[in-house]
């Protein structure tokens, strides 16, 4: 019997195993957890983003924040981020003239002319339409640009893969996004899934706490708060209205970052 | 038994000659940086001394480098093609593979320096017009394209091609006929990317001692042929001491050194100036630091001995000066001791914003000092890719002829490349 094959037969051959491997490819992209967002279709290719209801916002009231990590906690757990990886951080700052302890945790601070943004070679960090600031893992080549570029220190990057264990499952949540490759960028997303998920189910960000970042939920002084600016009615629309000395941090950069401070004591506060 | 009479019949003999030898003692370097590179390949970034903090070390200092020192190849070629020096025209050969050897240097480098080197090509797939590091990807990539098309009729007149493939060698040959055009193109590339190096350090708001788009990118671009040309220059001189192989024209040389002279005493007065400029009259935070740093602190030295004395007034004094201008080896010291001074640059500019951390991590609203000191597995495979680039200049003017400024060569515009435009070393 000969072993011979014709070039229509190889060609069959050929063509049934690059078949097989696509879908073999295809299938074995499931992620299992809930997947990311993608990415708009071409993010770079206008400035301008497609137009959002929503302008989200968060409001950290330093007059309520006792810097207990709780927010910390939650993160790790929820977005399950290696263990020398924090979304956000929380420091303490200069103390009231009263003595008393001040902290101000620090969540990336998805600024409007993000420098991240502006500068990734590859665009694996873009806005989307309602103003977040995301990351693209699939594209993120881990050039660490944009660590240099934040004014902020909020990017990480995963110089080793997380595998092992999660510390701080499941006694602060359990994780609800996939984690990171080797090699790329992270960092704080506003918990974007639970947005997504939250308003495709008619929740409300930042009133129902399933649709609401989980530092946001898990700060049981209510220091932090969260919401879309665009609606008066919102947590933070109300928190900036009623505190109108509320700053962001450095302000002088031109970034205008999303996310407010509510300072411990007022300018009057301080003097008197 | 046939590769051992093979062995003693070709390499015993080969290993007489002192230039084996030298390249024997590069590989050795090169297999060790292989497996450190493939140590950080396997193991990941990890094990390296970068942090978030400091995420550019020393391989970005030598991909700066090396770029900035491959500057020889556009600058050389300018001159020869578009101010039409015909002398200067054997140079922009030894200038074109040199610049080549940097390219891949360079290119090596940042594979091995990014996180996912699967996604190399991505910068080439998903555009950022915004980012002055894709236009650096972009520009590399093309210009890395154009300086294989200027080196690939080098190849094709090296012996074994000729014999064995002679239309293969006429075919590569004839592509030399463009190299008036490439040079043009050389040319907008390299400015483009030489100064976005800059800019991509100058553009950054979050680093105050950094931010300055427009003497950043003049600096690049200006020490960037400084070296480039200085580089060259030197590589002939040197080579031509050391085998008769590499012949030059003591003449051009002699005047693109004088040339390099008057440029780098520029260079010190452009880098004297911006220096001027940066410094603030009263006290910004995060740039004070980082000035201090520069001028006083961790990197006084690379500053004021490498950078300044050593990269610049001392070769400027070597060159320009009659009387020791006249000496041949003061004038090879001074032509290698600006390409050192170019790298002293890119590694204190590169360093110098990473050093200080304003803002960005906990308790640093005052600003901090932060270290950093390249590990072993970062220094060995740094040596490995140096090692490749010295072999494969060695390789260059042992085999390829690359420094043969005795006679101009220039192709015909219209007729089939001939043999004779061959430099021929038999």
């Amino acid at each position: 019997m000969s072993t011979k094959i014709d070039r229509r037969e190889f060609l069959k051959l050929g063509a049934a195993a690059t078949a097989a491997v696509a879908i073999g490819i295809g299938m074995s992209d499931s992620r299992g957890l809930i997947p990311l967002p993608a990415a708009p279709t071409a993010p770079t290719k206008s400035r301008k983003p497609q137009e959002s209801p929503h302008k989200w916002a968060m409001v950290i009231d330093q007059s309520k924040c006792i810097g207990c990590d709780l927010c910390l906690a939650a993160c790790h757990a929820y977005n399950d981020t290696p263990p020398n990886i924090a979304w956000s951080r929380v420091e303490e700052v200069e103390p009231t003239s009263e003595g008393k302890r001040v902290f101000r945790p620090t969540p990336c601070q998805h600024c409007e002319v993000a420098p991240c943004v502006e500068i990734c070679p590859v665009g694996a960090t873009y806005h989307r339409a309602d103003g977040l600031v995301m990351m693209d893992y699939d594209k993120c080549i881990g050039c660490r640009y944009c660590q240099l570029s934040c004014p902020y220190g909020v990017r990480h990057f995963n110089w080793d893969k997380f595998t092992g264990d999660n510390p701080d499952v499941p006694y602060s949540g359990t994780p609800e996004v996939a984690r990171r490759p080797r090699g790329v960028v992270e960092k704080c997303t506003f918990c974007v899934h639970r947005i997504d998920r939250g308003l495709s189910v008619g929740l409300t960000p930042g009133v129902d706490p399933d649709a609401t970042p989980a530092c946001v939920v898990a700060c049981i002084y209510g220091a932090r708060v969260f919401g879309d600016l665009n609606d008066p009615d919102s947590p933070v629309s109300v928190a900036l209205r009623e505190h109108p000395e509320a700053y962001r941090l450095r302000e002088e950069l031109g970034t205008a970052p999303r996310v407010f401070y509510i300072p411990a004591e007022t300018m009057e506060e301080a003097s008197s | 038994m046939k590769v051992m009479a093979l062995y003693r019949r070709h390499v015993v003999p080969a290993m007489r000659e002192p230039v084996f030898q030298w390249m024997a003692f590069l590989s050795v370097f090169i297999a060790i940086g292989v497996g450190a590179g493939l140590t950080v390949f396997i193991k990941g970034l990890h094990i390296t001394n970068l942090t978030d903090l400091v995420p550019w070390g020393l391989w970005i200092s030598i991909d700066l480098s090396a770029i900035a020192l491959a500057a020889g190849a556009f600058s050389v070629s300018a001159i020869a093609y578009l101010l039409r020096r015909e002398s200067v025209k054997p140079v922009a050969k030894t200038a074109v593979f040199v610049g080549f050897v940097g390219y891949s240097i360079a290119m090596m480098m940042l594979l091995l320096d990014i996180g996912r080197p699967d996604r190399f090509w991505h910068g080439f797939v998903f555009w950022n017009i915004h980012s002055p590091l894709w236009e650096v990807t972009m520009c590399v990539g093309l210009y890395f394209t154009v300086l294989m098309m200027e080196v690939l009729p080098i190849i094709g007149h090296w012996e074994p091609v000729e014999k064995q493939f002679p239309r293969i060698s006429h075919r590569l040959g004839s592509l030399h006929k463009l190299t008036p055009y490439l040079a043009v193109v050389g040319l907008l590339l390299s400015t483009l990317h030489q100064s976005s190096l800059g800019l991509t350090y100058g553009k950054l708001v979050a680093r105050p001692i950094w931010y300055r788009p427009w003497p950043m990118a003049i600096n690049f671009y200006i020490s960037a042929i400084v070296g480039g040309v200085a580089l060259v220059t030197f590589i002939s001189l040197f080579s031509a001491k050391l085998t008769p192989r590499a012949r030059i024209n003591k003449d051009v040389l002699d005047k693109m050194a004088y040339g390099v002279g008057w440029a780098v005493l520029f260079l010190f007065a452009l880098r004297w100036l911006d220096l001027m400029i940066a410094m603030p009259a009263g006290y910004v935070p995060g740039k004070t630091e980082a000035l201090y740093v520069l001028t006083r602190g961790r990197l006084a030295f690379s500053f004021w001995g490498l950078e300044i004395v050593l990269g610049m007034i001392l070769p400027a004094i070597l060159l320009l000066i009659p009387r020791f201008r006249r000496n041949e080896n003061a004038r090879m010291v001074a032509l290698v001791l600006i390409a050192v001074g170019v790298i002293a640059f890119r590694w204190n500019t590169n360093l110098v914003g990473q050093l200080i951390v304003f803002g960005t991590v906990a308790g640093s609203d005052i600003p901090l000092f932060t270290t950093y000191m390249p590990s072993l597995v970062e220094i060995l495979s740094g040596i490995g890719v140096i090692a490749y680039g010295l072999l494969a200049i060695t390789f260059g003017v042992r085999f390829l002829n690359v420094i043969d400024h005795g006679e101009v060569v220039e192709a015909p515009a219209e007729a089939p490349v001939p043999a004779a435009m061959v430099p021929s070393s038999r």
